[in-house]
């Protein structure tokens, strides 16, 4: 029925509208710069846990996988434009108790390892680093004692606590302050993950092993860093010649996933997104973004290719999945960037390679807060947490009471995650459950013409069908279909995720949340109910007839 | 009286409160069938009844008809198709009227006809909405009670005085019984937006209907306040700040980012803060939703979807002039 040909327009008349803060370029590269291009993991877990398997072909089964998923969300997003995101799509697809609990569990508290994970990217792939790299290249000893501080637990520690306590500083005095600064950090970002680029194209294997030598050499004071890396690396198992492996490809998927499947995250502040109902804005913030950054991974791990070579490749990931000390520098594990400072002698190249990773970690930080957020609030409001996470401060217009939470749950995690041995092993589970929300919401997606038959049918994506069968629940299923594979693959597989200890530690701790999740829903439940109030009234939609 | 038992407490009234509906069908059929779905009492608007888009369908040749909807073009060849297209119209709260392409040209630059055309089809909707409210609460004890808010038309809402009802109070600018020991003090204006709407005033007009309107209260404590403007600077009514020198109005941007601010009435905050009543309902900023509280009273936006065809809203039980607890809802 829609078509091109042109046609009245329509009449209006002298009446209030709606509008919001946040532009689609914004939310595109809030997006982008979620999905942390600067920490691809898949170059250092999946080269060594998956050997035999194609980080190239990897990357691009993730993004397949990853594409039905997007786009069911694309219209969720449009169906549903307001903040909170995944809770408001679940709780209206499938029931209040159980969206509640999904997201609560599997995204406010998980992602408080994420602000303890985000500081440790800032203090051991951005402060040490640029520091060690600085040091290094002006020969000034202080930088080199700063940047084996910062990646030492104190370090750590006192990083990630300054980085949680600015992030809460600068979106709680206002997000358009927040929307400013993500702008220098694009930038900044950008012109760092191009020179880490161009760094990779300008080498070869042979150029790159011997700057990586001397680049090593005097951080670490050893003379030939890479033989004897390499060496270490082979003694602890690596293979340097394995056969191609179809299945370890299938499964560095999940491993991209985790980069790429915060394509979606914009959804969470869809109340704040300009023309977030309209369909061909949420493709070009969520599928674009998404494809932008799986082209820029693929790009990277070509790059790396052509400059270190897949031997440099798993020398640096052994380093990360053996724990092989000689092949770290300064005690830091050889992530890309890392690698492209020991490849240039210019101060001013690792200063703004640096400078895109501290940003970078900083803005995931942010990211933590701004999502989480907005779902406590989105929580708060609907009674299934206290009203008190819901008031937004009058001046800031800010939720201030949510962020002050987050950042005091933050806390103990950050100290966690840094102090007990075992905390990391514990929490393994943080992939499943990230991603179990968002295959939870490719199911809701698949569900909404059923499920939230009004709501889908007033969305622009109504309009898209296959026959009789709405499109949304096409892509949503495959998405599903993906989605699990992946999640299950956290859960099964011992390269992934939970399985890796051997114990049932992990699976216990993601039970307990969502336990946890459960215990709240049922508490806030019975608080509404004394005072005569049901909180499925925040969900259930009235029959119009 | 036995040592031991408690003395009965008195039944708590429900109300269910909701506006911001903006000429949607499904949204206002939702709200008149809270009253049995959430068990409430009495149904409460706050203000803004009328659709914002008048969508012309020009017929063609061939029983065909053009029109524009959502961005998009659509050519309509069918009855199932023509059925559903007024289905989606409805839905997002638009008006429309079928045209030949001469009629539809002669309303070119004539932004007076045009207004006219919205007032005759915002009033028969809204007389048809209070029919469908007596058929649908005729064997209940719920009232409805509906007001205008500022981008309603006094022409529009003569329609509530024009339709004999049962059910149907129109509560605008006055005091009327919520039940035995509550009243309910209604005003629908707002403080002047950049959109220039219809029933606009400033602060001290509003402050004057307020203390105009107070002394036929019988006791303020007791009185629920269905103001549509919600208090200035209450994170209720935070918006974004727009230039009103160009048409539409535009985002003011300060150092490329916009400015959001309170849009709100200093006379609502006031007067919640001075006559302390049991509960102030608001709305007018739908992207607002929240609570807040001045001294003893808590004050709601429960914010507005209905172009989605979802019906924001707040049940609220009270007794003795005090509320007793809340509950936003989306249904």
């Amino acid at each position: 029925m829609a078509e091109a040909a042109a046609a009245p327009q329509v009449f209006t008349r002298r009446a209030s509208g709606l509008v919001r803060v946040m532009s689609p370029y914004s939310a595109f590269i809030y997006n982008v710069l979620t999905m942390g291009i600067i920490f691809p993991w898949t170059y250092v877990w999946a080269p060594t846990a998956l050997e035999g398997s194609n980080l190239i072909l990897g990357i691009v089964f993730a993004f397949v996988f990853e594409l039905p998923i997007a786009l069911a969300y694309v219209w969720l997003a449009t169906s549903l434009p307001r903040s909170g995101g995944d809770y408001v799509f679940q709780s209206r697809v499938f029931g209040g108790g159980f969206g509640f609990t999904v997201v609560f569990a599997f995204f406010v508290v998980w992602i408080l390892q994420w602000v303890a994970l985000s500081g440790w990217l800032l203090a051991t792939l951005g402060i040490a680093p640029t520091f060690i790299g600085l040091g290094v290249t002006t020969g000034i000893g202080a930088f080199t004692d700063i940047g084996t501080w910062a990646a030492g637990t104190t370090g750590i520690i006192v990083i990630s606590i300054v980085n949680a306590l600015a992030a809460l500083v600068l979106l709680v005095t206002g997000f358009r302050n927040y929307v400013r600064f993500q702008y220098v950090m694009w930038y900044a970002i950008l012109i760092s993950f191009g020179i880490v680029l161009l760094l990779f194209l300008l080498n070869d294997p042979a150029s790159a092993t011997a700057k990586l030598d001397t680049f090593a050499g005097e951080v670490n004071g050893v003379q030939g860093f890479f033989e004897t890396a390499r060496a270490a690396a082979a003694e602890a198992g690596v293979n340097f010649d394995p056969p191609f492996w179809l299945l370890g490809t299938l499964l560095v998927a999940p491993i991209a996933w985790t980069s790429l499947q915060w394509a979606t995250y914009s959804s969470e502040q869809g109340g704040e997104i300009k023309n977030a109902n309209v369909f061909r804005s949420q493709v070009f913030i969520i599928v674009g973004s998404l494809t932008l950054t799986a082209g820029l991974l693929i790009l990277l791990a070509v790059a790396m290719q052509k400059g270190i070579g897949d031997e440099g490749i798993l020398v640096a990931s052994s380093g990360y999945w053996y724990g092989v000390a000689e092949a770290t520098i300064g005690g830091n594990i050889m992530f890309p960037n890392l690698m492209a400072m020991g490849l240039t002698g210019s101060w001013i190249v690792v200063l703004l390679i640096g400078i895109g990773f501290i940003l970078n970690s900083f803005q995931i930080v942010c990211n933590c807060y701004i999502g989480t957020t907005r779902i406590m609030v989105a929580q708060g409001l609907d009674g299934l947490l206290p009203d008190w996470f819901a008031r937004v401060h009058p001046r800031w217009k800010t939720p201030v009471n949510a962020h002050i939470a987050y950042f005091l749950a933050a806390l103990p995690v950050i100290w966690g995650f840094n102090m007990i041995g075992e905390w990391t092993r514990w929490t393994l589970g943080v992939t499943f459950a990230n991603g179990a929300v968002m295959t939870l919401s490719a199911l809701a997606a698949a569900l909404l013409p059923y499920r939230a038959r009004k709501v889908y049918e007033a969305s622009p994506g109504a309009a898209y069908t296959v026959g009789s069968v709405p499109l949304v629940t096409i892509v949503g299923l495959l998405g599903f279909v993906f989605g699990s594979f992946m999640v299950g693959s956290f859960l099964f597989r011992e390269e992934l995720g939970l399985a890796y200890t051997g114990d049932a530690v992990p699976y216990y701790i993601v039970l307990g949340t969502a336990v946890f999740g459960l215990l709240v829903y049922f508490v806030m439940r019975q608080v509404r109910a004394s005072a005569g109030l049901k909180v499925e009234y925040a969900f259930r939609e009235i029959p119009p007839e | 009286m036995p040592l031991f038992s408690k003395k009965a407490k008195e039944k708590a009234t429900r109300l269910f409160y909701a506006c911001d509906i903006h000429g949607s069908e499904p949204t206002y059929r939702k709200f008149l069938n809270a009253a049995k779905f959430y068990d409430v009492d009495a149904l409460v608007f706050g203000g803004d009844l009328m659709g914002k888009l008048l969508i012309p369908m020009v017929r063609e040749a061939g029983g065909t008809w053009r029109a524009r909807l959502q961005g998009q073009n659509h050519h309509i060849t069918s009855e199932e198709q023509l059925a559903e297209f007024k289905r989606t119209m409805q839905t997002l709260g638009f008006y429309w009227q079928e045209m030949d392409p001469e009629e539809y040209a002669s309303y070119e630059g004539q932004q007076d006809r045009i207004d006219d055309l919205f007032d005759v089809l915002a009033k028969e909707r809204l007389a048809e909405w209070v029919t469908l409210a007596e058929e649908r609460l005729a064997d209940t004890p719920v009232n409805v009670y509906l007001c205008g808010g500022n981008d309603d038309t006094d022409e529009v809402l003569s329609a509530l005085d024009e339709t004999t009802t049962e059910r149907v109070v129109n509560a605008e600018n006055r005091a009327v019984p919520l039940d035995d020991e509550h009243e309910l003090l209604t005003i629908g204006y707002s403080t002047p937006t950049p959109w220039e709407t219809p029933r606009e005033r400033t602060d001290e007009e509003i402050a004057e209907v307020i203390e105009k309107l107070m002394p036929s209260v019988s006791d303020p404590a007791k009185t629920v306040f269905n103001f549509h403007c919600p208090p200035l600077d209450s994170g209720l009514d935070t918006c974004l700040k727009l230039d009103a020198s160009v048409w539409p109005p535009k985002p003011v941007i300060e150092r490329g980012q916009p400015v959001h601010y309170g849009a709100g009435s200093q006379a609502v905050a006031d007067a919640l803060a001075n006559h302390q009543p049991t509960v102030g309902l608001h709305g007018h900023i739908h992207e607002s939703r929240g609570a807040t509280k001045y001294g003893r009273t808590p004050a709601f936006n429960p914010g507005s979807e209905y172009g989605e065809g979802v019906l924001r809203g707040l049940i609220v039980a009270i007794r003795g002039g005090e509320v007793l607890g809340h509950q936003f809802t989306s249904g």
